[in-house]
């Protein structure tokens, strides 16, 4: 290489270099601080348009964003990330720097850790007419639920009496070698309803009567031995190898597996779109279930807070609210409200026997050891 | 220096630095961040890897699936552009346009049409090959091999070949439908061409021998980095940028899951330094191929062989087939829907999925207006990539021209870093650069058009640089003698040449823009701008409990298959018959 090329590369290097380094700025302060609290936020510039940080809720269609825009006049934008862990990840990654006024889909395993990092700020959304379980896990000024439902084990009916397998009565009976390559996780490093029930065999482990023996991680590794199959998500386990779902219709499927983590009533959201049919149901072990409340709630930094003010209030109102069973395939946080009857919707749907001994401030303290725990458990088997 | 000279020179040394800053930045950006957040060195980084979680795992999966996708690439992509470039074809234009379009069709589109095929209710199961299911044949195999899921690994590496078919055919068939044939009959006449298998050895080896290994790298590369064929049709295997895929929003926060940046660090440069090698193969590859080009025009040697035999027909037709049955699955799939009665399932006809898709019932907008958007930003792409890759090619030409071979050669693997470069990093360093930079740069609608200039310009040089290699200086001498001015003499000596793989390189762009998928990008699908790619992978993502939303994906992704379709139908009419570009 003669010295016109070196000094080429060099020249080009040392312009990309400097120029990514020319680092020590207020926003990069902000990101770095040990203090996540103490940091100066920027404020996002208004430009009189609502910007949501949300996933693919099914529920916000253009129609019912156009019904928003001509009550209030303010122009919505949404910024999409995959799911709650990319919304929580997100307002980490931009905390110093909000590009969004409003969060939507933070769930309860998640948002500790957003109030955690002072990443909302307090809502004036008045929480009257809410249900008591929607309330159980955060009350107070910086997150308003919007929808809920209970995370629990799902299994194929048909599929247990084909193979004359019994109903489990206790979460060891899975790591029967009947059960073996025949349940399907998803991960709760990726996946919320994963991290939901991860949280939930804490509960089951931790506390009596599930407690029969051993301990979260043991059955955790007992299972992994067993030949479960854990997923990156909820779509993965749910319709690529669950037997009982829509899965076995769509074109991905592999099926095997006769158990999975889901919502109690999914069985009830197969039938509603089924023609009153369903072979799924739902597997109500005390303490094996986990309450999930989707949360939404103003960004610290957001620029359109009236506006945001009044988003929370329009899909906390009846109105939109009471159709989140059909929206989002949850249940409505408003008082009064119940699953539609419609189709064997709510016929389906089972209840679930949860503690509740999963509180905010277990999640927001352990967490992270539990995933961890979680993940050498997985590791070892 | 003149005026137009010196003009000339700053505005090549504009696009190298923007091009150049434009591609490193974001990725040197990214790396300088994690290795704060993880206090790691880019040494220790590479030097940990063996301890990521399920990095050598992804490493071994990701080089035995990208290595078997280029070979067989090369085993069904070799008999098609042999056959298509050996004999006179009717509407040759429209068989190579519908031979391209599985490569600029979106991922997620190609996963669908795979999996509908190789389903439950799939043509091939129907045959007894059931490879997503792996029951009788398959299952077999797999039992007395001991192999997990063969038949997963063999719907993926079938599909990369479907994907990097049109590779083979571009880099292959200009070979040898401008190969004289008297040189293959005056060998056949020599002692050492008296067989088959000695001609294959000193002619037809050393002949394509140059261009099947540079499609071949390429294929490799493309297989390499894929992600949405993976996550769909081999779901328990990861390749290294779906392994990065997964831990990836969550890369780069100080303080919050540092395991995430440490896997992403050491993976991505891990990434790196392979696909830069294969890079600089490729470039090797091209430059022999190239070189090695016979001057008979295509015309002569088609008229030569004269029609195509029955042999010949069958195999084309073959591989047509091949192309299209996804396509054609994907279509079917849009006018069918689930309709489950008292526990059994049916099929029906319907335009429910249509109007869904048009209406915008079940996603954040209508199909049309989805479509509006993305030809906006793949003119708007155009506008950019083009011209930048049509002066990085002339220049990476005209360092060659003028003795600095080593120069010419480092700008030409320069124009390829941003296919070495993890979409994911690039993402993550616009990401964090414009956060520190000017954060109000993520509210403007354009930004999407960042990340697809940065994977188009690549392909334009590598068709714009042959087209210039090709370039008879005679013209250019003949310019001078008549004393035009350099306007005019540029003009008149290479813009008349270089018209056609103008258009083709313009169309390919506009395709790839239509069909990329910027989610992987920018880490977020911001504003309301959505194009139809995102459309179609916002339908795709959710819950299916209701029977339509599949059903309106379909339409979705029917309408962007047609959308590229046509643009490629009208490529073709621009290709000059001797077109040597790879694409």
């Amino acid at each position: 290489m003669n010295m016109k090329s070196k000094a080429g590369i060099l020249i080009m290097l040392m312009l990309s270099f400097s120029l990514s380094g020319c680092l020590g700025d207020r926003v990069t302060e902000a990101i770095e601080s040990e203090d996540p609290c103490s940091a100066e936020i920027q404020v996002r510039n208004s430009d009189g348009t609502l910007k949501i940080l949300t996933y693919d809720i099914a529920g916000f269609s253009d129609e019912l964003i156009a019904q928003f825009v001509n009550q209030t006049g303010t122009e919505v934008e949404f910024i999409r990330t995959d799911d709650a862990g990319g919304i929580l990840d997100q307002m980490m990654l931009t905390k110093a720097a909000p590009q969004a006024d409003l969060m939507i889909g933070l769930d309860n395993t998640y948002l500790p850790t957003a109030i955690q990092n002072c990443l909302l700020i307090e809502n004036n959304v008045s929480d009257e007419s809410f249900t008591q379980t929607s309330l159980e896990f955060y009350r107070g000024p910086l997150a308003v639920p919007f929808d809920e439902g209970d995370v629990c084990l799902n299994y194929d009916e048909d599929a247990l009496a084909a193979d004359n397998m019994s109903v489990p009565t206790s979460l060891w009976n899975l790591t029967e070698p009947e059960w073996n390559g025949k349940i399907t996780f998803p991960s709760p490093m990726t996946s919320s309803p994963g991290r939901a029930f991860l949280a939930a065999t804490v509960d089951y482990f931790g506390h009596s009567p599930g407690n029969q023996s051993g301990d979260m991680a043991a059955w955790w590794t007992a299972i992994a031995q067993n030949g479960a199959i854990f997923t990156s998500g909820w779509s993965e386990s749910y319709v690529t190898y669950y037997t009982g779902g829509y899965g076995e219709y769509m074109e991905g499927y592999i099926g095997g597996a006769y158990l999975t983590v889901s919502y109690c009533h999914s069985p009830g959201v197969e039938a509603y779109h089924a023609d009153n049919y369903t072979h799924s149901t739902s597997l109500v072990l005390p303490r094996a279930s986990f309450h999930q409340v989707e949360y939404t709630g103003i960004i610290k930094g957001a620029a359109e807070v009236d506006a945001a003010n009044q988003f929370i209030e329009f899909i906390t109102s009846m109105e939109v609210n009471e159709n989140m069973p059909d929206y989002n395939s949850m249940y409505s946080v408003l008082s009064g409200t119940d699953l539609p009857e419609t189709n064997g919707y709510r016929f389906h749907a089972d209840q679930a026997i949860v503690s509740n001994a999963i509180t905010q401030e277990m999640i927001e303290q352990n967490m992270d050891s539990w995933l961890t725990t979680w993940q050498n458990a997985v590791q070892m088997g | 220096m003149s005026v137009f000279g010196r003009t000339e020179k700053s505005v090549r040394i504009l696009a190298v630095v923007f091009f150049t800053l434009g591609s490193t930045l974001p990725f040197a950006y990214a790396l300088l961040r994690l290795e704060y957040v993880t206090g790691w060195s880019s040494f220790q980084a590479l030097q940990e890897f063996s301890s990521v979680y399920g990095g050598m795992e992804a490493l071994r999966f990701t080089l035995l699936e990208a290595i078997a996708s280029a070979l067989l690439t090369v085993l069904i992509g070799l008999p098609v552009a042999w056959c298509l470039s050996r004999y006179r074809w009717k509407r040759i234009r429209t068989l190579r346009a519908l031979i391209a379009v599985p490569f600029v069709t979106p991922s997620i589109v190609a996963a669908m049409g795979f999996l509908s095929l190789i389903g439950q209710n799939g043509w091939l199961v129907k045959i007894g090959i059931d490879l997503r299911l792996e029951t009788g044949l398959i299952g077999s195999f797999a039992e007395i091999s001991g192999w997990n899921h063969p038949g997963h690994f063999l719907a993926l590496i079938i599909a990369h070949a479907w994907f990097n078919l049109s590779l083979m055919i571009r880099f292959v068939e200009p070979t040898l439908s401008s190969l004289d044939p008297a040189w293959e009959e005056q060998l056949s006449m020599l002692p050492n061409g008296k067989t088959r298998i000695a001609r294959i050895k000193y002619l037809w080896i050393p002949i394509i021998g140059p261009a099947v290994l540079c499609a071949a790298a390429l294929s490799f590369l493309f297989s390499f980095t894929s992600f949405a064929l993976v996550k769909w049709l081999t779901p328990t295997n990861f390749t290294l940028e779906a392994l990065m895929a997964e831990a990836g929003s969550s890369a780069g926060i100080v303080n919050y899951r540092i395991e995430s940046s440490e896997l992403i660090y050491s993976v991505a440069l891990v990434q790196f330094l392979i696909l830069l090698l294969t890079l600089w193969l490729t470039s090797v590859l091209q430059k022999k191929y190239s070189r090695r080009l016979s001057l008979v025009s295509e015309k002569n040697a088609r008229t030569h062989h004269g029609a195509p035999t029955k042999a010949a027909q069958i195999t084309v037709f073959a591989g047509v087939l091949f192309t299209l049955l996804p396509f054609i699955s994907v279509i079917l799939s849009s006018f069918q829907v689930r309709k489950i009665s008292g526990g059994s399932v049916e099929r029906i006809w319907t335009l429910e999925g249509w109007r869904n898709a048009w209406s915008g019932d079940l996603s954040t907008m209508g199909v049309g207006e989805a479509m509006s958007n993305s030809i906006i930003y793949a003119l708007c792409t155009l506008l950019i990539a083009l011209p930048l890759g049509w002066i990085l090619a002339s220049t990476v030409f005209k360092l060659e021209q003028t003795g600095w071979t080593k120069s010419s050669k480092l700008l030409d693997l320069a124009c390829m870093l941003p296919l070495a470069v993890s979409a994911l990093m690039v993402g993550l360093g616009v990401l964090l650069g414009g956060l520190r930079w000017y954060p109000e740069m993520f509210g403007w609608f354009l930004l999407p058009v960042y990340p697809h200039v940065l994977l188009t310009v690549p392909f334009v040089v590598r068709i714009m640089l042959p087209a210039y290699h090709s370039l008879d200086p005679s013209f250019a001498e003949q310019c001078q003698m008549l004393n035009l001015s350099p306007l005019r003499s540029w003009y008149h000596g290479k813009l008349m040449f270089l018209r056609g793989p103008a258009v083709v390189a313009g169309s390919l762009t506009l395709a790839f823009s239509l069909g990329e998928f910027g989610a992987s990008w920018l880490l977020v699908r911001s504003g309301t701008w959505d194009t139809l790619s995102i459309v179609v992978d916002q339908l795709m993502s959710r819950p299916n409990f209701d029977p339509t939303i599949h059903t309106t994906a379909m339409a979705a992704a029917t309408m962007l298959m047609l959308l590229t379709f046509t643009l490629f139908v009208l490529a073709e009419r621009f290709r000059a018959h001797d077109d040597r570009s790879g694409f």
